[in-house]
C-alpha cells in the first residue's frame, strides 16, 4: 500500500513541473550520443595502445563511428522544429 | 597507390558538398511550393547546418591526426563539444525567430535529417573504398 501512495505522490509532483519540456528532451537526446561517442573513443584508445602502428586506420574508423553517433545528436537538436507546439 | 587521411577527408567533403547542394536545391523547391519564401530559407539553413556539422568533425579528425594521441582526442572531442553548444544556441535562436514561419519549420528538420543520412552513406562508401595504409601517415 505504501508503494502505491509513493507512486501517487510522484505522479502529483511530476504533474506540477512547469517550464519548457524541450529542455528535458534535449537532455534525453544527449545521453545516447554521449555514451556512444565515449565507447567509440575508449575502444579506439584501447586499440591504439595494443597496436600503435594501426593508429592511422583506427583514426579513420573512429571518425566513421563518431559520424554515425553524432547524426543522432544532430537529429535530436533539430526535433524542436517539428515537435514544437 | 595508397590514400592518405587528407585525401579521404577531402573526398568526403567534396562529395558531401555536392549532396548538400542537391538537397538544398530540392528542399528549396519543395519549400517554396509548400510555404513560399520562408520554405526556401528553411531548406537552405537545414542543409547548410547539417553540412557544417558533419564537415567540422571531418576537419577536426584531419587536424587532430597531425598531433599526438592526446592532441587528436582533444581536437576531435573538444571540437565536438564546442560545436554541439554552438548548434544548440544557433538552433534555439532560429526556433524563436519570426521570419521562419510555423509552416516552414518542418522543412528545416527534414533537410537536416536527409543531409545527415546522405552524408553518412557517402562517408561509409568512401571509407570502405579507400586504400588506407596499415601504418602511420607520419614520416
Amino acid at each position: 500500500m505504501q508503494i502505491i501512495h509513493l507512486a501517487a505522490d510522484a505522479v502529483t509532483q511530476v504533474s506540477q513541473v512547469t517550464g519548457n519540456l524541450g529542455v528535458l528532451g534535449y537532455g534525453l537526446a544527449a545521453i545516447g550520443p554521449g555514451i556512444g561517442v565515449g565507447l567509440v573513443v575508449s575502444k579506439t584508445i584501447e586499440s591504439i595502445a595494443r597496436q600503435p602502428e594501426l593508429a592511422a586506420r583506427l583514426q579513420v574508423t573512429m571518425w566513421l563511428g563518431i559520424a554515425f553517433t553524432e547524426a543522432l545528436a544532430l537529429i535530436g537538436l533539430a526535433t524542436p522544429f517539428i515537435f514544437a507546439a | 597507390m595508397f590514400d592518405s587521411l587528407g585525401t579521404v577527408i577531402s573526398r568526403v567533403l567534396r562529395l558531401g558538398a555536392v549532396l548538400v547542394a542537391a538537397i538544398g536545391l530540392v528542399g528549396s523547391l519543395v519549400g517554396y511550393l509548400l510555404t513560399g519564401l520562408p520554405g526556401v530559407y528553411a531548406a537552405l539553413i537545414g542543409s547548410g547546418a547539417a553540412f557544417l556539422f558533419t564537415a567540422l568533425t571531418a576537419l577536426s579528425v584531419l587536424i587532430g591526426s597531425k598531433l599526438n594521441l592526446a592532441g587528436f582526442l582533444g581536437a576531435v572531442l573538444g571540437g565536438w563539444l564546442i560545436k554541439m553548444v554552438l548548434f544548440l544556441i544557433g538552433f534555439s535562436f532560429l526556433n524563436k525567430s519570426d521570419w521562419l514561419t510555423h509552416d516552414s519549420r518542418p522543412i528545416v528538420f527534414f533537410t537536416v535529417v536527409s543531409a545527415v543520412i546522405g552524408g553518412l552513406v557517402i562517408d561509409t562508401l568512401i571509407v570502405s573504398k579507400a586504400r588506407l595504409t596499415a601504418t602511420l601517415d607520419k614520416p
